[in-house]
């Protein structure tokens, strides 16, 4: 940070407050390098990144964090894909999703009565919601709190007949409450629904979802704001190349150029440091899934000391979620 | 512009004998979103009182209007009402309030006479706006569940494509598929237990079903009870297991929507097509050719009129004569103007009696600089 650019705010991350989500927020960013400090306790809502002076951390409730990133009062948020589509009309033009962070999965699904043996898919629910009306008076229900994702996907399969009951919690119960005859929501093993006596629709899986890291198209990207960026995006980038790779050392003598082709050719491994001196040992970077049969080549090409070593970290000279996010920017 | 389109329209109203009337703007959302589905209150501007009691701003006139007449007139009585002003419709790419004005009439017995003097007065209306030939496209829902009825096709496929013709979709598409598979459902995965069942009678088939489902645990919970379900799974059984339509009735419900041409030669062409097939559609037929006949009488070019089987409206209030007026010269812009027959809404907003209904709408903002 320099003097010209101190008195500019710095990156906001909203990240969840509370519960496991938090967690694995918390667990993830300090793989990539990034220890959440929060001066005055737990309880604290706003946090810094040890070492990371233009990066501010606010802990808000999951449910903010897609409206903070829309408004553009969060510049970085961590939430899930489904809140995202759920609570920013046309999200594409205004947030773009960074990384998927492989946690917080749940998959936003229709699920109706297990006595509906007659319905299989979202073309029977279309027409039980068409013949409803007439023989109950009044409108198929159906109880969610992903109304938007819901009218989308309704409408998207020719489903017109059907009024949303909003739901804030216990969504599952609403067919046996008689508030609703079917529903729309998260499920990540299914046991809720089974448990409520209901199934998923064959074709009813609306949305995949996972928490996301999630830029602000609206934010206010001054260059203090983006030089925090580039500093958070350049380790994310740099865990992700590291933890997919591994670091294979050896000595093999006589190596040349046509070794380090077949090594590229053959298992995707890269030398980062070149032919090594006579003598030296000869460092690759290779897929963390091919480090056995790249281990078995390079000893019949004659290697010796192999040594297969994990990385923590491997920096490059372009980040590309950086620049991905230049380039919605414009 | 809106003060001169009213003047004309104010006019027009007052020598057509239709009294104006200002509904509230603020209206009781239930039964708009009853009336209308989820896909109006998309649209809806919603708000609600301090009891938690939930208002809209109107997105049409025809509901404010038909509570106004149920309020004021006897139910079964006559009248006849005109009004103008804003609409509220969400869009998110432009104004989300429309100027809209509009006539409906209640209580007519003598339907066609009443259908015609609706479109003469939207034709007129159109004309004071500076549209004076209007493309005339014209539907008939009556026609249609009359003709749904005779042929007798399997309850799934009515509900489909009374669906498709209100939503103008997926029509040609169903009819290919009529008669050779069933309308888009799963039931397919159980065709071994339905074949079994082939050839038992409904009440016994039903109460292998309801055993079914209680041997298996299962309760019922929803608004859906044992029985709806079991018929609807046996219906479904009965189109995959090739018990469906026989090939003379899927060839007449293909003419029949293909059905299109002026009201005249429409009309010649289903008769032709009912007789063939040895359908009785005469009422209404006879009906649909008077009504053209009352069209003739108020100087409505007959021949310019381009009715289809196939041409429906999204409302599905609408149970007969249905209109959309259109500028000729951007055939794929929405409608200045559209109207219909809805004859059972009244019944569904309470009323005890049956009362006929026909109305229209016009979109004053889509007539721009013309007027």
């Amino acid at each position: 940070m320099t003097d010209t650019t101190s008195s500019l705010a710095p990156l906001l991350l909203g990240i969840p407050s509370k519960g496991r989500l938090q967690e694995n927020c918390t667990a993830f960013f300090e793989r990539a390098g990034m220890r959440f400090v929060q001066e005055r306790g737990a309880r604290d809502y706003r946090g810094a990144v040890q070492g990371m002076d233009d990066v501010e951390i606010l802990f808000l409730s999951a449910s903010e964090i897609a409206g903070q990133l829309a408004s553009g009062a969060v510049h970085f948020g961590v939430t899930g894909e489904d809140l995202v589509r759920e609570s920013i009309p046309r999200a594409d033009e205004r947030v773009i999703m960074l990384q998927p962070l492989g946690f917080g999965h749940a998959n936003v699904v229709v699920a109706v009565p297990q006595a509906w043996i007659d319905v299989r898919s979202m073309a029977d629910i279309e027409d039980v919601a068409a013949g409803f009306r007439q023989r109950h008076g009044r409108r198929l229900k159906v109880a969610t709190k992903y109304i938007n994702l819901t009218r989308a996907f309704f409408s998207a399969h020719d489903v017109a007949d059907y009024l949303i009951v909003e739901s804030l919690g216990a969504t599952e119960g609403a067919p046996t409450s008689g508030a609703a005859d079917l529903i729309v929501d998260i499920t990540t093993t299914g046991g809720t629904l089974t448990a409520n006596a209901l199934k998923v629709i064959e074709d009813g899986v609306m949305l995949r979802s996972q928490a996301n890291l999630v830029a602000s198209l609206a934010a206010d990207w001054n260059p203090r704001a983006s030089a925090g960026a580039v500093s958070v995006l350049a380790r994310l980038a740099a865990k992700a190349k590291g933890s997919a790779q591994r670091e294979i050392r050896c000595i093999l003598r006589g190596v040349n150029q046509q070794h380090l082709s077949d090594a590229a050719e053959r298992f995707g491994a890269t030398a980062p440091f070149g032919l090594p001196a006579p003598g030296q040992p000869l460092t690759f970077h290779a897929p963390a899934a091919q480090v056995f049969d790249f281990a078995a080549w390079l000893t019949s090409q004659g290697a010796a000391s192999i040594a297969v070593a994990n990385l923590d970290f491997v920096f490059e000279p372009q980040n590309a979620l950086f620049a991905e996010l230049e380039r919605a920017l414009g | 512009m809106p003060h001169t389109a009213y003047d004309a329209f104010d006019a027009l109203a007052e020598r057509s004998g239709y009294a104006l009337i200002d509904p509230p703007i603020l209206q009781p959302a239930e039964l708009f979103l009853d009336l209308l589905g989820e896909d109006m209150r998309r649209r809806a501007f919603l708000t609600t009182d301090a009891e938690g009691r939930e208002f809209c701003l109107r997105p049409d006139f025809t509901i404010p209007v038909s509570r106004h007449h149920l309020k004021e007139a006897k139910a079964s009585a006559v009248g006849a009402y005109a009004y103008r002003g804003p609409v509220f419709r969400f869009r998110a790419d432009g104004p989300s309030e429309f100027l809209q004005a509009g006539f409906e009439n209640y209580g007519r017995r003598d339907l066609p006479a009443a259908d015609a003097e609706m479109l003469a007065i939207a034709l007129e209306a159109a004309s004071d706006l500076g549209l004076n030939r209007p493309d005339i496209r014209m539907g008939d829902a009556g026609i249609v569940s009359a003709m749904l009825d005779a042929l007798d096709l399997p309850p799934v496929w009515r509900r489909r494509l009374v669906s498709d013709l209100r939503r103008s979709k997926n029509l040609d598409e169903d009819l290919a598929r009529l008669g050779t598979s069933a309308p888009r459902n799963g039931a397919a995965a159980y065709a071994g237990f339905l074949a079994a069942l082939e050839g038992a009678d409904p009440g016994s088939a039903r109460a292998a079903v309801a055993d079914l489902l209680s041997i298996a645990g299962i309760q019922p919970v929803g608004g859906r009870s044992v029985d709806e379900i079991a018929d609807r799974f046996l219906e479904q059984a009965a189109l995959s297991s090739g018990l469906g339509i026989d090939a003379d009735k899927v060839a007449t419900t293909r003419k029949i929507f293909a059905v299109a041409g002026d009201p005249d030669s429409a009309s010649a062409q289903l008769r032709t097509i009912a007789n063939e097939a040895k359908l009785d559609l005469n009422a209404a037929l006879d009906a649909f050719d008077q009504r053209t006949g009352f069209f003739a009488a108020r100087g409505i070019d007959v021949g310019a009129i381009r009715f289809a089987t196939g041409f429906g409206r999204r409302l599905d209030y609408y149970t007969g004569f249905v209109f959309e007026l259109h500028d000729p010269a951007q055939p794929d812009a929405p409608q200045r103007a559209g109207g219909g027959r809805y004859d059972q809404l009244m019944s569904q907003l309470g009323s005890a009696a049956a009362v006929p209904a026909v109305g229209c709408s016009i979109w004053l903002d889509r007539f721009g600089g013309e007027a």
